[in-house]
């Protein structure tokens, strides 16, 4: 049991210390450890130098990032001989705006944005952050360059063989170049 | 909830899954854990006479519901098989190395399995008698007894 969850139990007992107790708390936990995959490390090895790479397809062209070792559309195995490195600004492609809900675990209190990114000579990335525009100037077309976390800070503790680009510790967000807006041909049907 | 960490050297990532949630007891575990975390250990007569602690909702022979009286047991007992564990992991009740152990209480016919805080293997022994130490601040719960100890460390 937890401490937040003994002082809950406390705080219920301090209402009527004197009540039976009719329910029990549990708190289940599993916890596991597994290494990085080597595209993923490699990735993960990049963002430290603050370098964003990627693989690109050799017979389609697309550009993956993280890489993932192989396209899944063209169904072929992609190696160290595909990594390209990509460049760090591009064009919100696409945004979620979200509303927390204060479920356990949840530390944010105020509504963010979550951006689709098209980067500049390609690769796409998802789940990015923009930590200084206002939630409602986001949109896409925005221009943006990456804003890399500071050196002495910089980790990439959130990378998992599972993310899609997410790196938190690494890339701190993205933020506007001040050019004007990608024309919708730019980046309109290339996402995925 | 979910999340990870990476072990920079290693590129090691730590998943973790929890789940938290909270079950009902039923007449017979609730007697039992308000009993604990009032200071008294509770044990329940079986249809046979015995005194079964802790205490089920059912006979363990006939599988009839047994009627919820509840009878003091303890709060000393006698070890009746246990086990040392040397390196406890940080889910377990003592963060020293401890028994695990059958206690069988005072007038009660069955074992509670409980963490004996014995300090060392040396002294521990089957039929050994112990006793219960309670924690001062109770929530109904099986760890209001922090661990038995031996009788004759008091």
């Amino acid at each position: 049991m937890t401490d937040a969850k003994q002082d809950d139990a406390k705080q219920d007992e301090a209402v009527d210390p004197n009540a039976p107790v009719v329910g029990m708390d549990y708190f289940m936990q599993l916890e596991y450890q597994e290494q990085l995959c080597p595209v993923v490390r490699e990735f993960a090895d990049a963002l430290m130098e603050k370098r964003l790479i990627g693989h690109k397809c050799p017979r389609c062209g697309l550009v993956y990032t993280p890489p993932r070792g192989y396209c899944p559309i063209c169904t072929v195995q992609t190696t160290k001989a595909d990594e390209i490195e990509l460049t760090t600004r591009g064009i919100v492609t696409n945004y979620t705006v979200v509303t927390p809900v204060q479920y356990y675990g949840q530390e944010a209190t105020e509504p963010f944005a979550k951006v689709s990114l098209q980067l500049d000579g390609g690769g796409n990335l998802s789940l990015q952050d923009m930590p200084n525009v206002p939630v409602g100037q986001v949109h896409p077309g925005m221009r943006v360059e990456v804003i890399w976390a500071p050196d002495a800070e910089r980790n990439v503790d959130d990378i998992t063989n599972r993310s899609w680009g997410s790196a938190e510790g690494a890339i701190r967000g993205w933020k506007p170049t001040g050019e004007p807006d990608a024309p919708i041909d730019e980046y309109s049907d290339k996402g995925f | 909830m979910f999340y990870s960490r990476t072990l920079a050297a290693k590129r090691l990532t730590t998943h973790t899954i929890e789940f938290p949630y909270t079950r009902t007891l039923g007449p017979v575990n609730s007697a039992f854990l308000t009993g604990l975390r009032d200071g008294q250990l509770l044990g329940i007569k079986s249809r046979d006479g015995r005194v079964l602690c802790p205490p089920t909702e059912w006979d363990p022979t006939t599988g009839e519901g047994l009627d919820v009286e509840l009878v003091d047991v303890g709060p000393g007992g006698v070890v009746t098989t246990w086990a040392w564990v040397v390196e406890p992991t940080r889910k377990h009740p003592l963060d020293h190395p401890f028994a695990f152990a059958l206690i069988q209480l005072d007038g009660a016919d069955t074992g509670l399995m409980h963490a004996v805080d014995a300090g060392s293997i040396d002294n521990m022994q089957t039929g050994m008698r112990v006793t219960a130490r309670w924690k001062s601040e109770r929530i109904g719960h099986i760890t209001d007894v922090e661990a038995f100890v031996p009788e004759a460390t008091l």
